[in-house]
């Protein structure tokens, strides 16, 4: 195992609640960073933390805000009001004692909100009972699960191997300059290829990662929320 | 000799004894000793109860038989077979074939039983193939230990597709359908329980043999995934690898928890895991047969520009349809004529012969019309493949055409597949195309089909190739 995915584990055992090591959205995306897969800006409260607009500018987060409740056992955090857009500068401080009413006891994170065009993506990685990792990506969002528009390859996988996933694709055309979307699919096949790498390198301790969704900003592509599930 | 060369006596023995041969034409060993009376080996038939079959002295028990017998089949039940292959290793005999069931298949005891063959396996060097295995079948070797009917007799020679199936009815039923219209078997190998031999042995053995050109799987499980997988994409950078996978396990209770868990399914996942080593995927046995005889007989296609000559409109319509559906294995596009074309076939056929593609030469076209046509097809560099709807009608179109395209085929680099249908001799048509070196089918959709096997197995070459 790489040495910064060991670290990236040992902080999980750090954790002081959680000694069952589950990473939360902050630590999911602390780990997809480390294959240079890019996440927005943001920093992580703990429970007891009381919030500071200073804090904040230094840590080099500028509005509009994204607030959400951070906790590995929240699974839909939308449906549960853990999820707050489009916060100003001036309600941010409201917003915050919003969510830590609704979550007292969960970490809250504070997030740069990222602007984006065209579709969202998901990404994500599963383990085959006969073999092994798998990496999916296919048309994203909350609404991913109807559109069932997806396709799947054994990691690791290639970049030529993720830009066959992608032409595989019904969505597929949107990257042909469909109505003036432009989108970089050589970057997105590249992203998909370092997450199965990712999967690979951590073998068999990770049950599953979504990455859900993922979408194109200022000629990156943007994990937006992580989900990682490590075997018990 | 390493596991794969040793095989080679398994499929190709010189000296067989069949344990529980017998004079009962019912039982399994009577008839597998029959069958084995054409195969010009030396026969040692081995049964307690019997001193004389088919004119063969019979040995009483194992331990009579010479040192170098190259392959035991043990006809008999269960529970026998295991002491059987126990004294049998004891006359050095290196390789089994085990046709009982009431293995594994069967629940507890039966999974004690396979078990034990399991260790002796590992223990001594030797290849068990099943138990419950249907037996092989190599028509060029004349060895035949199938004992079920099947169609043998309509198989061609030289045949170049082996077959490796996990079940045995659905085995023998793509034979005897392989059969009824042409088919070039170059091995057929039931693979029963799997346990010591399975689909990566035959995998190594049957790539490297020289008569085979097309390797075909029917699988249910597949032993060591990963593994099928990496020497498939080996294999196949030389030799198309199909494979019908059947059943769909579960994904884990433990995947539930996300998206990509709810969207997998094991499906979605070998589909994907099969595209990316080069597989070339089926769904039955139907079109497990009609991909391993395009893929045997074609190489390829340049590209996906789809020809269709015919001599009956409705079938054209039909067939461009067939062409421009979305298809997730290969795109095909109806292609673009040039003028030389259109103008030829008008001059080989009718001033109102329809020159756009599907090129429709009406039913009062006669052979050497579809000729000349079929020259002006091949000749046109727009076009990569040409399907023709040939329906023998005397005495426009005869069954000479039969020859006359099968010597256009030879000489063109482009793939011709034809589809025709004539009534109640269709697959003796088809068998007729077959043995001239034609691939046919007998409907538009499966013609059109099989256009798309050479088209995503000239994929799989290119991308393949680009990885080295």
């Amino acid at each position: 195992m790489k040495d910064n995915i060991r670290i990236w584990f040992d902080s999980l055992a750090s954790k002081k609640d959680s000694i069952e090591k589950k990473p939360d959205e902050f630590d999911a995306k602390k780990l997809v960073n480390i294959y240079s897969i890019k996440t927005p800006y943001g920093k992580r409260f703990a429970p007891e933390e009381t919030f500071n607009i200073g804090k904040l500018d230094s840590e080099k987060l500028s509005p509009p805000y994204v607030l959400k409740v951070c906790s590995s056992d929240i699974l839909h955090k939308t449906e549960m009001q853990g999820v707050l857009l489009n916060i100003d500068k001036e309600s941010v401080k409201n917003n915050f004692k919003t969510m830590q009413s609704r979550f007292p006891d969960k970490d809250i994170l504070v997030e740069n909100q990222t602007d984006f065009m065209g579709p969202e993506f998901i990404i994500g990685i599963i383990k085959d009972p006969a073999l092994g990792h798998a990496i999916m990506v296919g048309a994203g969002g909350v609404l991913t699960e109807i559109y069932k528009d997806t396709s799947f390859r054994l990691a690791p996988c290639s970049v030529n191997e993720a830009m066959d996933m992608i032409d595989e694709l019904v969505i597929s055309p949107i990257f042909e300059n469909f109505r003036g979307i432009v989108l970089d699919k050589k970057k997105l096949a590249r992203t998909i290829s370092q997450v199965s790498k990712l999967a690979h390198d951590i073998g068999d301790e990770l049950s599953q990662l979504d990455i859900n969704p993922i979408v194109f900003s200022k000629g990156e592509w943007i994990a937006l929320d992580v989900k990682v599930v490590l075997e018990k | 000799m390493d596991k794969i060369e040793s095989l080679q006596n398994l499929l190709d023995p010189k000296k067989i004894a069949v344990i529980g041969a017998s004079n009962s034409k019912e039982k399994v060993g009577g008839i597998v000793f029959r069958r084995l009376l054409g195969s010009r080996r030396r026969l040692f038939p081995v049964n307690p109860k019997e001193t004389v079959i088919e004119g063969h002295k019979v040995n009483s028990d194992i331990s009579s038989l010479p040192d170098d017998i190259d392959l035991a089949i043990i006809t008999i039940s269960a529970k026998a077979s295991i002491q059987s292959v126990e004294s049998c290793i004891k006359k050095n005999i290196q390789n089994y074939i085990i046709v009982a069931g009431g293995f594994a298949e069967v629940g507890d005891v039966g999974i004690e039983l396979e078990n034990r063959l399991k260790e002796l396996a590992a223990e001594h060097n030797i290849n068990i193939l099943g138990p419950n295995s249907l037996g092989i079948f190599l028509p060029d070797e004349n060895i035949d230990t199938i004992f079920v009917e099947h169609g043998d007799k309509a198989l061609d020679r030289n045949g170049r597709v082996a077959c490796i199936v996990q079940s045995g009815s659905v085995g023998v039923e793509a034979l005897g359908y392989a059969a009824n219209t042409g088919f070039g078997m170059r091995a057929f190998v039931g693979l029963g329980n799997k346990c010591d031999l399975d689909e990566i042995d035959f995998l190594h053995y049957f790539a490297r043999d020289e008569k085979t050109n097309c390797l075909g799987f029917y699988l249910e499980n597949i032993e060591r995934g990963r593994d099928f997988l990496q020497l498939a994409k080996a294999v196949s950078k030389e030799k198309p690898v199909v494979v019908l996978k059947a059943g769909r396990t579960k994904t884990a209770v433990s995947a539930v928890s996300s998206h990509t868990g709810k969207l997998a399914g094991s499906d979605n996942v070998i589909n994907g895991a099969f595209r990316q080593f080069g597989i070339q995927r089926v769904f039955d046995d139907e079109e497990f047969c009609d991909a391993t005889k395009v893929l045997s007989m074609l190489p390829g296609a340049p590209g996906n520009r789809v020809a269709v000559l015919t001599a009956a409109g409705g079938y054209g319509v039909m067939c461009t349809d067939f062409i421009e559906k979305e298809d997730k294995r290969a795109a095909l596009t109806m292609a673009m004529l040039s003028e030389n074309t259109k103008k030829n076939i008008k001059d080989a056929t009718f001033s109102f012969t329809a020159c756009e593609n599907p090129v429709d030469i009406t039913a009062s076209a006669d052979d050497m019309m579809f000729s000349l046509s079929l020259d002006a097809l091949i000749e046109d560099s727009g076009v990569d493949i040409i399907i023709c709807i040939a329906f023998f009608a005397p005495p426009g179109i005869t069954e000479n055409l039969i020859d006359i395209i099968a010597q256009k085929i030879k000489k063109s680099d482009k793939p011709v597949i034809v589809f025709t249908k004539y009534g109640p001799f269709t697959d003796n048509s088809i068998k007729n195309l077959y043995y001239a070196g034609v691939a046919a089918y007998p409907s538009v959709g499966r013609a059109v089909r099989a256009a798309r096997f050479l088209v995503e197995r000239t994929k799989i070459k290119k991308r393949l190739g680009l990885e080295i």
